[in-house]
């Protein structure tokens, strides 16, 4: 069920972050077609929702037009978002990502014959990345995020990032890797059991 | 009596990612039915789509221009706007430009063959109604090629009047739920031509648009609805336009 504005602004702010009490505060500025309010969310999640788009689709324009989609759905039906099912940032990110993947399978054919090339060239970029981002230090966020995933055993960590940011299906890794359909199940099971008791079980 | 969630869980979890496939997402829905009102499945989903969402921000946020809220904003307000000025697809259409200086000059030269034969059959038919306009136009007429991996495409047009003729073959079957869409590239603005559905991987399709101003076509693979504005990377770009 979708709640209403007074719905979300009668529900206690204690049990959520500040930064989260803030986002559904722009959510419910945007119910009331507050334009300053859409910039908000915009100008603190686009960032990472463009970056997210990239990884996956790895093309700038489309990763734009996706993101700016996304956006658009919320402006247009804010009422889409549903506070009892999860935070904004959550769901503003899983709206890019599902239309990322979307775009990927429909690009299949052209996305293989580039795959192998991409691939490498994102891991180098994304090693030498995460190398300056410690020097200058990231928001708690992505810190917690960044050493969950470090965390995992390193077999279950490489499905959930082939999974999640090259956008890959459970077959399709199982092909390419050669590991059994189960297999690539239970990881991403295991995977997923521990980072969401880290990232949404042990909240602070 | 407490339910089994394994399966719900395993699946719910794959979800989030995106990884779903197969038979597993009727799999899931099944279960998720069978479960009814079911408070645990509920927390389950709630907590995986949570999980996977947070998964987002390991990666260093991208550089992005403020105006393109602005610009949201004003296609949202405006939607016929947004219709009459669709978004550029230079990027990729350069992409697709440095492949071909790379390759060289891949001119598709038994369909355009066959363009110039069919030409010489329909010109009448598509440009004019008097045999001598006919034959007048026909000497005018241009063909262009294409230059992509999706099939091979020639487009016949004569400057400075509407219409176009495409002629291509080699093209897969995009499937029930896709179509090429033709575009003409008007500067680094996309003006839909159009969508087709190969027959047999031949297409023969006539473009009744106006191709002024019109530097190049593209073609790209998208939902059956025909967007208005092209959802994903040219397959294939045409050899510039005489004006």
């Amino acid at each position: 069920m979708v709640r209403t504005a007074t719905d979300i602004r009668s529900e206690p702010v204690e049990a959520i972050d500040l930064a989260e009490a803030r986002d559904r505060e722009l959510v419910l500025g945007i119910r009331r077609r507050d334009e300053e309010a859409f910039r908000g969310l915009f100008g603190r999640y686009a960032p990472t929702a463009t970056s997210l788009a990239m990884r996956v689709v790895r093309q700038s324009y489309l990763a734009e037009e996706i993101v700016q989609e996304a956006f658009m759905a919320l402006w247009r039906n804010p009422d889409a978002y549903d506070d009892t099912r999860g935070s904004v940032k959550s769901w503003l990110m899983g709206m890019v990502h599902h239309r990322a993947v979307d775009t990927v399978r429909r690009e299949e054919s052209h996305r293989r014959r580039a795959e192998k090339t991409a691939h490498q060239a994102m891991e180098l970029e994304s090693d030498h990345a995460d190398e300056v981002v410690e020097q200058i230090g990231l928001p708690q966020e992505r810190r917690r995020v960044r050493a969950a995933l470090d965390e995992l055993p390193e077999a279950q960590r490489a499905v959930l990032k082939r999974m999640y940011f090259d956008g890959l299906s459970q077959s399709q890794i199982a092909e390419a890797t050669g590991l059994p359909l189960g297999t690539v199940k239970s990881r991403t099971l295991l995977g997923m059991r521990r980072l969401r008791a880290v990232l949404v079980q042990e909240e602070p | 009596m407490t339910r089994d969630h394994a399966v719900i869980e395993e699946l719910l979890a794959i979800r989030s990612l995106g990884g779903l496939d197969g038979d597993d997402g009727p799999l899931l829905e099944s279960e998720l039915a069978s479960h009814g009102d079911c408070e645990e499945c509920r927390r389950l989903e709630r907590e995986y789509d949570e999980t996977a969402g947070r998964l987002a921000f390991a990666l260093d946020p991208a550089s992005v221009d403020m105006e393109q809220a602005h610009e949201i904003l004003r296609r949202a307000t405006h939607p016929a706007t947004q219709d009459a000025a669709p978004p550029p697809i230079a990027g990729t259409i350069d992409e697709l430009e440095a492949r071909r200086a790379r390759r060289g000059r891949s001119w598709p030269a038994p369909v355009a063959a066959a363009v110039a034969v069919i030409l010489a059959v329909s010109a009448v038919v598509l440009f004019g109604s008097d045999r001598s306009t006919g034959v007048q136009a026909s000497t005018a007429q241009q063909v262009v090629g294409f230059t992509g991996d999706a099939g091979e495409l020639a487009m016949a047009y004569r400057p400075g009047e509407p219409g176009a003729l495409l002629l291509g073959s080699g093209f897969a079957d995009p499937g029930a739920d896709e179509v090429y869409a033709i575009w003409m590239l008007q500067g680094t603005t996309p003006v839909s031509g159009g969508c087709v559905r190969p027959h047999d991987g031949s297409i023969v399709v006539f473009v009744n648009a106006d191709l002024t101003g019109t530097d190049q076509m593209a073609v790209t693979v998208e939902p059956a609805s025909c967007p208005s504005a092209p959802t994903t990377a040219p397959i294939l770009v045409s050899d510039p336009l005489v004006a």
